[in-house]
């Protein structure tokens, strides 16, 4: 197990490494400098000039990499070129905001995809299994912005029931602080139900065929306990879908928060971008890069636990 | 199958308690912020300064404003008026030196008391080529500010200049002497509390949310303003936007989608209203040193091929006044027989290609923006090469972000741009950034005539508005006859805001009025 953690561990930080060059590149080869955003439309050529010398842009590409490297691994993560505020405060401000979704979204996700998904499975000539191939097929097709200004119309504009946007934390009261994630959590969380579900009516549908099943069932095992032991088997396929779909989650943030007017994280990821903010930018795409690995990391160990083979082939 | 029946009551029951758990009565909504004497505004875009010699979007400034002022302000029906001076300047007879008294009651909001030592100051910091004000290339014609007594001030300029007392409200800002030492730029720019004179002081910057001002309690103009707290929001999705407005989360809202605009004026609770403004051109800009706009012919052609007035009415639902030369068609300078010239005529627009080096028509690029900014730009560019279309010009649309746009025409590597221009709404701007050489928008036309630098110069030393008048007909006429630069329009600026709020004004210069706002 350690050295599965380890090697684990190595992988990520070889992923975060080369990613981080990536981004670097990346933005750095885009059109469009920073400094034409900061000094405006009519700065002069030597005022451009000097503001790139005074924020290192001017420099070679690689040594821009090793000094922004070695100042996140510090904990540095620079100051924003347009706005002059810290980036890593920035980041710890808004990361909460878009956690609080994401996670309300996920759950939601989680427990309706999979409860869907077993109802589904388990009864799979049904009439529910119907409703749910339909639902599946919708929540599939309808993009989430969509869903979020539909339901902007009528939850908040038609009915007052929910604010149209904003976010308000938990310090301001739970009620405050679900009735603004309610909306945004929804519209991201339906296109993962659909995925997790679909996955989990398959796998365990799949898992219902196996012969060890017909044997419990043989040796006068209870139905909830067959279909427990068939969902553990069922389960580590929709665990690694479910960590992609948390990663996920957060670049699919960009456009609710948008809607939703929202100042999380992709909000101000996609300010970054329309400003040019390198350095805001780059910290961000970082975190959700580390997020995404640090799922997939997690996926690894819960499926570990789950399924005694792929303990025994570590 | 085994036989399990789940019992899908509860597991219904409980999932829908889930989702209905935050479906709370009305009442316990989310605290409003527009509850009290609040006032809430709502700009479409994202600050990134408050500034007042580093502003560059025109929404935005609404925050410079509130917390400074200047010593004249080019009001919001377009009128120079004193704010800080007693009166409009005395100009002396070579129009190189401007003289203002100034008012001897206004202080700081750090309560400091207001003097001449603070203007010679706060202008001198501007020039400095050091401290990189973003537009300090209209003030270099000052060349000194001298102190004649403690309220009264001097301007020399290195030549006649009269257009910087225009560019004063929506580029500077008076502050206190020492306060850039003091506090440094960063505090201006995200912080400015104490530092200014206006009827807000600055309370909090929330990033990506919304930056707060509470009233200033010693403010000059006695009784104003009439809200305690002012609180500008960022909403850039143009839907949620006027979601906040209908569900009363918010006041005023600027830059409301102009298709929906006449339907939303007029509903339940809501007002709204319309005016041109005197410097947002909806411009294409035509690199004049590029094949096949070389050509004077071909450039008539197109000017002429274009049915502007339709553009108006019907792309951007009467939004845009149409006007072919860069002047407003309600601003003053105007020069009706100017537009005439380059009007909508598709058989001149085929004599001018048949003259042009062109007669079989051409190809070219038009580059336009991929984020709407007042208008959606790309409505307006598919209208025209369809109208370009019927005389042989095949027009390439090209999308491009906001700034990669505006540096390909700064560096006139473009062949046309279509851009929503917005200026102070002052005669010379337009003309002077994209048709006179050395200025940042050049080489978006490449266009160097003396005639009309020599007009410009003229207008520039002229303080009467009727000469001022004759000289801008003047170069509207040059304009017209090279047609250097394709206009469309003149757009309008627009706002909706809750019935509730009073003597709310739309403002012909774009940003948001909210001063003498009562809520």
């Amino acid at each position: 197990m350690f050295r599965l953690l380890a090697g684990r561990f190595f992988a990520s930080l070889g992923t975060l490494f080369f990613v981080g060059l990536v981004l670097f590149a990346l933005t750095r080869a885009g059109p469009g400098s920073p400094a034409r955003i900061v000094l405006g439309a009519d700065a002069t050529a030597d005022q451009i000039a000097q503001f790139e010398q005074i924020h290192g842009l001017d420099r070679p590409f690689l040594e821009q990499y090793i000094t922004w490297l070695v100042d996140v691994l510090g904990g540095d993560f620079g100051k924003s070129f347009v706005t002059g505020r810290d980036v890593a405060g920035e980041i710890a401000g808004a990361l909460p905001v878009t956690l609080s979704i994401v996670l309300f979204a996920f759950i939601i996700a989680l427990v309706v995809g999979i409860g869907i998904g077993i109802l589904a499975a388990l009864r799979p000539g049904g009439p529910f299994a119907s409703v749910t191939r339909l639902s599946v097929v919708l929540g599939l097709s309808i993009p989430a912005f969509w869903l979020g200004i539909v339901l902007i119309r009528f939850v908040a504009v038609e009915l007052r029931w929910l604010p149209p946007g904003g976010y308000a934390p938990l310090s301001a009261g739970l009620a405050a602080h679900l009735q603004t994630i309610a909306m945004p959590a929804v519209s991201l969380a339906v296109y993962y139900i659909a995925v997790l579900a679909r996955m989990t009516q398959a796998s365990l549908q799949e898992a219902l065929r196996g012969d060890y099943v017909r044997t419990a069932r043989a040796m006068g095992l209870s139905s909830p306990r067959i279909v427990f032991y068939a969902l553990l088997n069922a389960l580590p396929p929709v665990i690694n879908l479910a960590a992609l779909s948390f990663g996920y989650m957060f670049g699919w943030a960009l456009i609710i928060e948008q809607v939703f007017n929202i100042p999380g994280l992709s909000r101000a990821l996609l300010n970054a971008i329309s400003q040019r903010d390198f350095l805001l930018l780059q910290g961000i795409v970082f975190l959700f890069t580390a997020i995404f690995v640090l799922a997939n990391l997690g996926a690894d160990l819960v499926n570990r636990v789950l399924d005694p083979r792929q303990r025994s082939a570590a | 199958m085994p036989d399990f029946r789940p019992n899908r009551r509860r597991f219904l029951a409980a999932g829908a308690g889930g989702v209905l758990m935050p479906l709370l009565p009305a009442s316990l909504l989310h605290a409003q912020p527009n509850q009290g004497k609040t006032l809430t505004v709502v700009l479409p875009s994202n600050p990134i300064t408050i500034d007042p010699i580093n502003q560059l979007n025109h929404d935005a400034m609404v925050l410079g404003q509130t917390v400074f002022e200047n010593l004249v302000e080019y009001d919001l029906d377009g009128t120079l008026k004193p704010q800080l001076a007693k009166a409009l300047p005395t100009v002396s007879a070579d129009k190189k030196t401007y003289t203002f008294d100034l008012r001897e009651d206004v202080t700081f909001q750090n309560g400091k008391k207001m003097t001449v030592e603070d203007v010679k100051y706060s202008f001198d910091y501007l020039l400095d080529a050091g401290n990189k004000a973003a537009r300090r290339s209209l003030f270099t014609r000052i060349t000194k500010v001298t102190v004649l007594d403690p309220y009264k001030v001097a301007f020399e300029l290195s030549e006649p200049y009269g257009p910087w007392l225009y560019f004063l409200t929506k580029y500077m800002g008076i502050f206190p002497a020492g306060s850039r030492q003091e506090h440094g730029d960063d505090y201006f720019k995200s912080r400015p509390a104490g530092v200014g004179t206006g009827f807000g002081v600055f309370e909090t910057w929330k990033p990506n949310d919304y930056i707060s001002f509470t009233k200033n309690k010693t403010y000059w103009r006695k009784g104003l303003p009439h809200w305690d707290r002012l609180v500008v929001k960022m909403i850039p999705e143009d839907a949620t936007r006027v979601a906040y407005l209908l569900t009363n989360q918010v006041d005023v809202i600027s830059a409301p989608p102009p298709r929906e605009f006449n339907r939303l004026k007029t509903m339940p609770g809501v007002t709204g209203a319309s005016r041109p403004t005197l410097g947002g051109a909806l411009l294409m800009y035509t690199n004049t040193l590029k094949p096949p706009l070389d050509d004077v012919n071909f450039r008539k052609a197109i000017a002429c091929a274009i049915d502007r007035k339709t553009i108006g009415e019907k792309v951007y639902y009467g939004l845009l006044d149409p006007s072919a030369v860069p002047a407003p068609p309600r601003g003053w300078w105007f020069n009706a027989d100017a537009d005439k010239e380059l009007a909508f005529d598709l058989d001149r627009a085929k004599a001018f290609l048949a003259k042009s080096k062109y007669p079989n028509g051409a190809e070219i690029d038009l580059s336009i923006q991929a984020e709407p900014y007042l208008l959606d730009t790309k409505d307006a560019a598919i209208f025209v090469q369809a109208q370009l279309a019927k005389i042989g010009i095949k027009v390439n649309l090209k999308v491009y972000e906001f700034s990669v746009l505006i540096q390909q025409a700064i560096r006139g590597e473009h062949q046309m741009a279509l851009q929503v221009f917005m200026s102070p709404g002052e005669a010379s701007y337009i003309i002077q950034v994209c048709l006179t050489p050395g200025q940042v928008l050049s080489k978006s036309t490449g266009y160097d005539n003396g005639e009309l630098n020599g007009l410009l110069a003229q207008a520039f030393a002229e303080t009467e508005q009727a000469k001022l008048k004759e000289l801008y007909g003047k170069i509207q006429m040059v304009v017209a006859r090279d047609a250097p630069l394709g206009v469309l329009g003149y757009v309008h600026a627009s706002n909706l805001w809750r019935q509730g709020v009073q003597d709310f004004k739309v403002n012909q210069g774009l940003t948001m009025s909210v001063g003498e706002v009562k809520v």
